[in-house]
């Protein structure tokens, strides 16, 4: 009798296992709701927001732009009026607005070179940087302070009181030479350039004195 | 005999696959913090809402100070009613209650820090986990004596005109220049008065 209930439930042992195995599928139509979750997770997202090591400074950013390094793009996240006016050389222009537009994806989800953000201050830089980082973009790096800070390090860098030390003194002159790289004219650097100009001038002329002749003395 | 074993095999191979399945879906965590827009949505709304306040806007009491600096930092001096959440803890449990229960109660959580770009990465975060209820307070502390001022600044501001600079310092210089030319005595003349050769005493007779 046993043996005959048992056999009965067994025959609808693969019914069963389908049934089962339809409802757990229906299940997964519940998961895709976390598929919205884009991105990294929002703790790991905080701890690498808040680690600095994607600033770089303005000194460094000098020295690349000088060596030409090819390995780096700028990207210059403010809008096209302020591009106009200034940006670093062979900067590109992609405003905040169009961060994630089709043509500037391909700028930053790339493996094959370093990307420098910067804007006037390192605000909007950063904010790009965040949610390019939660798409987990690799090799993008923000300028430390950005123009603002280009400008007064690089461009017009501050002279070192005489009793600062001799490396401020050493890296105000990089900087300085960094700026006269970038278009800045000073007016030590004509002065002297003039010198130089005027030494050629004074030809030392030196006459060779013919020997003269022996007179014809008298002769007969 | 032999199909009666295998089909039996595929019945345990069903069942086990069955059990991890469910097993599997036992253990799922829910993850604790879920983003609730999306990055593009981000991107819409910080570059189109207003979020930025200032210290003249404060008086308001809807508004809840949030300091996000460090302990130390936020005993040595911080404004008013300000609460205390470390920037790198604002995720942890208890800190998210408490953005939980100003958005139930319709409050604005003001995050400020020592300047905005400190501000910009929890504030960023938190918006991005659904909380439309904060502003970012677009201030500068510094400490005077032990005691904490804080100053209005504007974000993104451009300082400078570097355009201008270079090209005033190309002006300058080349005005520099000129004058120094002007200065410059030219090059004076070396004038050699060549002595008459002496006509030579031919010979005579």
């Amino acid at each position: 009798m046993v043996k005959k209930k048992i056999a009965k439930v067994l025959a609808f042992r693969y019914k069963i296992l389908a049934a089962i195995l339809i409802l757990l599928a229906g299940g997964l139509v519940l998961l895709p709701k976390y598929q919205k979750h884009e991105g990294i997770k929002p703790e790991e997202l905080l701890s690498n927001t808040i680690s600095p090591e994607r600033y770089m400074t303005t000194d460094r950013l000098a020295h690349i732009l000088i060596n030409q390094d090819p390995s780096f793009i700028l990207i210059d996240v403010r809008d096209e009026k302020s591009f106009a006016s200034y940006t670093l050389p062979n900067a590109i222009n992609i405003p905040l607005q169009k961060l994630f537009d089709e043509g500037s994806v391909s700028y930053l989800n790339q493996n094959q070179y370093d990307v420098v953000l910067f804007s006037n201050d390192n605000f909007y830089a950063d904010q790009a940087w965040i949610l390019c980082n939660r798409l987990g973009y690799k090799h993008l790096r923000v300028l430390k302070g950005g123009i603002n800070e280009w400008f007064t390090t690089i461009i017009n860098p501050v002279k070192p009181a005489e009793n600062m030390s001799a490396s401020d003194f050493e890296l105000y002159t990089t900087r300085k030479a960094a700026s006269m790289f970038f278009g800045v004219v000073y007016p030590e650097q004509v002065k002297a350039e003039t010198p130089k100009v005027v030494k050629v001038a004074p030809k030392k002329v030196i006459t060779i004195e013919k020997k003269k002749k022996a007179p014809a003395e008298g002769g007969c | 005999m032999k199909e009666l074993e295998k089909t039996k095999r595929i019945s345990i191979a069903a069942t086990l696959f069955i059990l991890a399945v469910i097993i599997g879906l036992l253990t799922y965590k829910r993850p604790k913090n879920i983003y609730a827009i999306n990055t593009k949505d981000t991107l819409e709304k910080i570059t189109g809402d207003n979020y930025i306040i200032t210290l003249n806007e404060l008086n308001n009491p809807d508004f809840v100070l949030i300091d996000i600096r460090n302990q130390y930092e936020f005993e040595q001096g911080h404004l008013e009613n300000a609460i205390n959440i470390y920037a790198a803890e604002i995720l942890s449990v208890d800190h998210i209650k408490v953005f939980d229960e100003l958005k139930e109660s319709n409050k604005t959580a003001v995050l400020y820090g020592n300047n905005p770009q400190e501000v910009n990465a929890p504030f960023l975060i938190l918006y991005q986990l659904g909380f439309d209820n904060i502003k970012l307070l677009a201030i500068e502390n510094s400490y005077l004596q032990n005691k904490l001022i804080s100053k209005n600044t504007v974000i993104e501001k451009s300082e400078a005109d570097v355009t201008a600079f270079i090209n005033e310092s190309v002006n300058k210089a080349t005005t520099a220049e000129t004058l120094k030319k002007v200065v410059i005595a030219p090059p004076k003349k070396v004038i050699t008065v060549q002595k008459k050769k002496k006509a030579p005493a031919e010979g005579g007779c």
